[in-house]
């Protein structure tokens, strides 16, 4: 600090209200704070009430808060309108197209990031553009497609078609976590006679192996939680689990409490990533730039 | 010594294409081979059946001179300008004030976060219920307040606000993670130095660190942008496009025409005009500066 500065802060009517200032504006954060966190989760809560109400009792105004909960509809779903189905096919889609993501994202990564590789740059804005394709573009095309090759409603299918915007998100993602890895280990491994394959996988992995399940957590999400493609692109056999939430409008009338039942057992394994991976989401989201 | 160069040498050569080999056999087939089936099958006339007839651009100029595209491509432009513009100041003071709070900070950040995990579908069945006109709570609470009865999805003057609403409650967190980690890797010298020479608070984010978070800003803006142009999900699971085709964005008109009335060819024409449109809103952000980390 300058020695004027110092002057002017070391008179204690100065110091006071500054301190004052200070304070004023921690409490003004943690209000902005607090109203913030009860916006953010009380329809998540109030999704969670809905689905614990009787039909009569769940759209009272002004509702009961006091009532005794009703959980009898997160088992009867599992039996009705395919959600169990639904669930362990969104299951199958994540594990199979997380995986197809990582085997092809990962090695591409690694190319950027250790060769000089001609025509780079229009690769990274082809991914870029891909990623930034609106769905239905490819989602007509591919309904044709998959109707003739028998991929229509299949898993497979659907886990196939995500890698359009997986793979780019994925090769930004552990390319920057990559680049973290010291240049020198690399060359290293090569030295002592490894093939490029080896120091990938002997060298790059493992140092960057946090960086991998963060990537892998923030596509599965993705994955999970798409609707568009999902809806477009499958039928009954490979529904996914938010096709089926949507699913229960019904004809005549939503069964809400059902509804709402589906819908929070379909967000619960995605809250739980986010409480365990809270780190490596923030880190995934600023594509590793800001730790 | 030589060997380390050389292997180096050899490292930065063109070996590596084989690597890539799998990215760009799986990006053609889900973005190179749709994209040509469109511009192709936009130029004939087919809705599924057999009838398979080449009218060369006019579906093209039936498109363009269509009310209803032009429409949602109204809609679409000024939903994504009003979220955009939302989660970007409600983001940017979120992470201001989360920066300031020091202790439990992230606790709350985790808190915060949680809408980004939530489907779009699920995102519009808790609020459909949260806005319903006549049992919703946030109609009820108005009520109490003074206000008259509102329609929100319902109501064609209200129902876009309410989409964005939605969007904002769903998608604010994104811009705010990102800002404020960007925030916290600011360098601490030129603000401190701002501070002894002066500076207010105000002018010391508005003149030394707003222009410091340029670059991350950029990439918000890009993204939220993307993002919002394809809107589909919550307006599908809330509105479904209407009242009348008020908050019907392209996607959703789109999906409509080629799954509701089967007209293939005219979809697949709204969507080749859409695509060239996003994509060009992609290259104005990259003349920009924004995602330059992820092109470069």
């Amino acid at each position: 600090m300058t020695r004027a500065a110092v002057q002017v802060l070391s008179r204690p009517a100065v110091l006071a209200s500054y301190r004052a200032r200070k304070r004023t504006a921690l409490v003004a954060a943690w209000v902005i704070v607090v109203v913030a966190l009860m916006v953010t989760l009380f329809p998540l809560l109030w999704l969670f009430e809905i689905s614990t109400k009787l039909p009569r009792d769940a759209f009272k105004t002004p509702p009961d808060l006091i009532y005794l909960p009703d959980f009898s509809k997160y088992l009867s779903i599992w039996q009705t309108a395919g959600f169990g189905q639904a669930f362990m096919n969104s299951i199958i889609v994540v594990l199979a197209g997380v995986s197809l993501t990582l085997l092809i994202a990962t090695p591409a990564a690694y190319a950027i990031v250790r060769f000089r590789i001609r025509g780079e740059r229009y690769i990274k804005l082809w991914l870029l553009l891909a990623y930034t394709t609106p769905e239905f573009l490819f989602v007509i095309p591919m309904y044709v497609l998959y109707q003739s090759f028998g991929l229509y409603d299949t898993q497979l299918g659907l886990a196939f078609i995500y890698q359009v915007f997986a793979v780019p998100f994925a090769v930004w993602l552990i390319q920057a976590f990559f680049h973290e890895v010291p240049r020198e280990l690399g060359d290293a491994s090569r030295v002592d006679g490894a093939s490029e394959l080896q120091s990938l996988i002997r060298v790059y992995l493992p140092l960057a192996a946090p960086g991998l399940a963060a990537t892998a957590i923030l596509v599965g999400v993705n994955m999970w939680n798409e609707v568009t493609i999902a809806l477009a692109l499958t039928f009954d056999q490979a529904r996914t689990v938010t096709v089926a939430v949507a699913g229960f409008r019904g004809y005549a009338a939503v069964r809400w409490q059902e509804m709402t039942a589906a819908a929070v057992t379909a967000v619960i394994p995605m809250l739980i990533f986010a409480g365990l991976a809270q780190r490596y989401i923030v880190r995934g989201l600023t594509f590793g730039a800001v730790k | 010594m030589t060997a380390i160069a050389g292997v180096s040498a050899r490292s930065r050569s063109d070996r590596g294409g084989r690597f890539l080999v799998p990215l760009v056999a799986v990006m053609a087939l889900t973005s190179i081979y749709p994209a040509v089936y469109s511009l192709i099958y936009s130029l004939f006339d087919w809705n599924w059946g057999q009838r398979l007839n080449f009218v060369g651009l006019a579906n093209y100029v039936d498109v363009l001179a269509s009310d209803r595209f032009r429409t949602a491509l109204v809609n679409t432009v000024v939903f994504t300008v009003s979220a955009v513009s939302v989660e970007l100041l409600l983001g940017l003071g979120l992470a201001v004030a989360v920066n300031r709070v020091g202790r439990g900070g992230g606790f709350v950040r985790t808190l915060l976060l949680l809408p980004l995990m939530v489907s779009g579908i699920i995102v519009s069945v808790a609020w459909k219920i949260l806005l319903d006109p006549t049992v919703g709570l946030v109609g009820y609470g108005a009520e109490v307040l003074g206000f008259p009865r509102l329609g929100f999805l319902g109501d064609p003057g209200m129902a876009m606000g309410s989409i964005v609403l939605i969007d904002t409650w769903w998608q604010t967190a994104f811009v705010f993670i990102v800002l404020a980690a960007g925030l916290r890797a600011l360098p601490a010298e030129p603000l401190e130095a701002a501070e002894v020479d002066g500076a207010s608070a105000w002018q010391r984010f508005r003149y030394v660190a707003l222009p410091l978070l340029r670059p991350v800003i950029l990439i918000v803006l890009l993204f939220r942008t993307i993002d919002c142009m394809k809107v589909f999900a919550i307006i599908f699971g809330t509105t479904g496009g209407g009242p009348l085709t008020t908050t019907e964005s392209v996607q959703v008109l789109a999906y409509r025409t080629a799954f509701k009335q089967l007209n293939m060819s005219v979809s697949m024409t709204m969507m080749v005009i859409f695509t060239v449109i996003v994509l060009g809103i992609v290259l104005a952000y990259q003349r920009l500066g924004a995602g330059r980390e992820l092109t470069r």
